[in-house]
């Protein structure tokens, strides 16, 4: 722009355009004299060419938190202070969050998705710190789905590259049943169904760890494990006015749901102290079933490693075993190959108390679902080439004959 | 079959191949049968191609250069010969595997001798498909059985959906479900999914040649409809077997152990979503789900030693925790 006009002070005509730190100053050429300063804009024109600097190209969009993250965040905090977990989780769990969310992996999946991924966050830091929260808690307070819980952790899992460690069987016996309320005086419940919560947890946690010795936990839902333990346990301790007490009932008073497995996780833990109580020598006279195996309970649990030794066979692969006997003293157990050797037993020519003993594997092995086996590829499969050459029928019989058509144009009156 | 080595089925085959002169992959004019010979050729390419980096472990320096650069000499020499050479060895492959998977089910857990391959010297490593077993005292003896492949082969024409829909017994679409033709056929037993674009995919096949034929059979039938099918660009694309080592697995033992060992392949036991542990293995890029009773399941495989190779990898991992009887 072409200086105008002349200096108010020494009156001469040279103007110059400066700039002095970037401020646009209309300054004298012979005496320095200031006239303008600070001009933000020129001519109209001007305005117009210019152009403004986008939200997205200005350093705000960076330095603010976007809404979804904060509002995630929030999520997350909500679920600590709900579970009561201590402070330094939160941070941790908000962290995991924020480093999660920057992934393309889940910067764009739909809000339902960024919802669990606030859960699964705190679950994975639980998980790490030794904090038993199942993911069945997690999901009912989100009101979340179990398969999209289940992609979300397992993909947050893979993209973070975390270690999450198992869930722990000793803590969460610990957790579950402080849930329950026949450990606290209650005025529901009758007297004899209260239950002194150390000698319960105790209890239950031997039963776990037998449960767990014996392939029944690998592989199973951890819960309803423990619930069956739980009950085993508080029937145990008190037989006499318990036994009479199903597993639902006692469920509906302690307050916590029944998981459907756990009716038979019940029934395997009755079967392995059924085969324990066998080999117990004084319980050999007793005639023990389902029920009166229970108040013996503490005797099998206080000698367990003995009577887990003596009470299955050794033998990994014995998979040509069938089912698993009932003991009870006259009972002809089923016939099975090599009975291993047992030193001081001076009643294998008896009743076969010893006679066979079922080998110690998971459920899954020794009752053996009905598959269809796929034969063996047969020999004449097994010379396929790929290349043989096809014939004409045999490609005519997946073609609709003329007057098949015609009737299923006729019926289904394609457009 | 099993006693010749490969190295003298190829020389064989290389004397007969002076009979054919003809480079199949000349245009060919349409017709059911004559239809077979291009795609013969690109079949025979891809197949060589696969099997030629199968046998780069084997000594064979002295024949002419058979590299991927080498197409024409290849597409020249290879004839109905090379091709019965190479299914001939496919197929041995394939007889070693029943003939394992037989013994090893008439003989449960006993090791199993390798079958014999006296011209191939010990520079076989086990990566070689010939055999999926190495010395006797290494090898598991249990060969994993493929259940599952699925491939995708180029149809190279427009399909009209509800045409075939209309005219062929096997095919079912439902535009609102799903956008592709779904037909299967008997023998091999085999599903496909026919898409308009032209591609094609197939599943349910349980060896790569019954695949093969089986998407041959889907491309013949959209021929008969009247549709300019071809079979271009036949890709094996995903590969699933299973097998059993027949003991339990403690599957919380070996996340533990896992961690000690190695941090790249990722193990991952959820008891509350999944009853198996997923072990990602990283070399080769396979998926295992192992199971407690043993069972094993390999996944991911775009050839069939990938999956071998992977279970010889997991079986001595395994083995640790069978208990001795």
């Amino acid at each position: 722009m072409a200086a105008r006009g002349r200096c108010p002070e020494c009156g001469s005509g040279s103007l110059v355009e400066d700039a002095h730190y970037a401020q646009q100053q209309l300054v004298c050429a012979a005496c320095g004299c200031v006239l303008s300063e600070g001009l933000l804009t020129t001519t109209y024109t001007d305005e117009e060419h210019l152009r403004e600097v986008a939200y997205s190209q200005s350093t705000g969009q960076k330095e603010q938190l976007s809404r979804c993250l904060q509002r995630g965040i929030r999520r997350v905090q909500d679920l600590c202070k709900v579970l009561k977990l201590p402070a330094a989780f939160e941070e941790t769990a908000v962290s995991y969050f924020q480093r999660a969310l920057e992934l393309p992996a889940f910067h764009l999946v739909s809000l339902e998705k960024k919802e669990l991924l606030g859960g699964c966050c705190v679950l994975v830091t639980c998980r790490q710190r030794r904090w038993p929260l199942t993911m069945g808690t997690v999901c009912s307070l989100l009101y979340a789905k179990q398969e999209l819980f289940a992609s979300v952790f397992l993909s947050l899992q893979r993209e973070l590259g975390l270690s999450v460690p198992a869930l722990s069987l000793a803590d969460l016996v610990t957790t579950h049943l402080s849930s329950f309320r026949l450990v606290q005086p209650n005025a529901n419940i009758p007297a004899p169904f209260l239950e002194d919560k150390e000698q319960l947890v105790a209890r239950t946690m031997a039963i776990v760890e037998l449960a767990s010795d014996t392939w029944l936990v690998t592989g199973r839902h951890p819960v309803p494990v423990v619930t069956a333990a739980a009950f085993l346990a508080w029937q145990s301790l008190r037989p006499g006015p318990r036994l009479s007490c199903p597993l639902a009932r006692f469920c509906r008073l302690a307050g916590v749901e029944l998981p459907p497995p756990a009716q038979l996780r019940l029934k395997e833990l009755l079967e392995i102290l059924l085969a324990m109580a066998s080999q117990l020598s004084w319980l050999r006279g007793f005639c023990l079933d389902k029920k009166t195996v229970v108040k013996h309970i503490g005797d099998l649990l206080q000698h367990r490693l003995f009577l887990l030794k003596r009470a299955f066979s050794q033998q990994d692969t014995g998979l040509g075993m069938g089912s698993v006997s009932q003991e009870c003293q006259g009972s002809g157990l089923p016939s099975s190959p090599a009975v291993p050797q047992q030193q001081g037993c001076p009643w294998a020519g008896q009743q076969q108390q010893r006679g066979t003993l079922r080998p110690l594997l998971p459920p899954c092995l020794l009752h053996p679902r009905k598959r269809l086996r796929a034969a063996a590829p047969s020999a004449a499969s097994a010379a396929l080439t790929g290349d043989e050459p096809i014939s004409d029928s045999e490609i005519e019989q997946y073609l609709r004959s003329p007057e098949e058509i015609r009737a299923f144009r006729r019926a289904k009156a394609w457009s | 079959m099993e006693g010749e080595s490969p190295l003298e089925r190829y020389l064989e085959s290389c004397s007969g191949q002076d009979d054919f002169s003809t480079s199949p992959h000349l245009f060919i004019p349409m017709s059911p049968y004559d239809l077979e010979l291009p795609i013969q050729a690109s079949s025979q390419l891809s197949q060589s191609k696969e099997l030629h980096t199968d046998f780069s472990s084997v000594d064979l320096s002295f024949l002419p250069d058979v590299t991927q650069d080498n197409k024409e000499q290849n597409l020249s020499e290879d004839g109905q010969e090379t091709q019965k050479e190479l299914d001939g060895s496919l197929s041995s492959k394939e007889d070693s595997g029943v003939f394992m998977d037989e013994s090893s089910l008439s003989h449960p857990g006993a090791a199993q001798p390798s079958p014999e391959t006296p011209g191939v010297c010990p520079p076989l490593t086990p990566m070689t498909p010939i055999t999926p077993t190495t010395s006797a005292s290494e090898s598991s003896g249990i060969v994993p059985q493929l259940q599952n492949i699925v491939s995708t082969v180029n149809l190279a024409c427009k399909l009209d959906l509800k045409n075939i829909a209309l005219h062929a017994r096997n095919a079912e679409y439902n535009p609102k479900r799903f956008a592709a033709v779904i037909m299967r056929i008997r023998e091999p037993r085999t599903t496909a999914l026919i898409f308009s674009s032209g591609k094609m995919v197939c599943t349910g096949a349980k060896s790569e040649e019954q695949s093969r034929l089986a998407a041959r059979k889907y491309a013949r039938v959209v021929q008969k409809l009247g549709f300019p099918a071809k079979f271009l660009d036949f890709k094996i694309q995903n590969m699933v077997g299973s097998c059993d080592v027949r003991f339990p697995i403690r599957l919380e033992s070996l996340v533990l152990t896992h961690q000690q060992f190695s941090r790249k392949e990722e193990i991952s036991y959820e008891p509350e979503l999944f009853p198996g542990l997923v072990y990602r293995m990283v070399k080769p890029r396979i998926v295992l789900l192992i199971f407690v009773s043993g069972k094993v399941v390999l996944t991911g495989a775009k050839d069939r030693s990938e999956i071998y190779e992977a279970f010889e990898n997991i079986y001595p991992i395994l083995r640790g925790f069978k208990k001795p009887s």
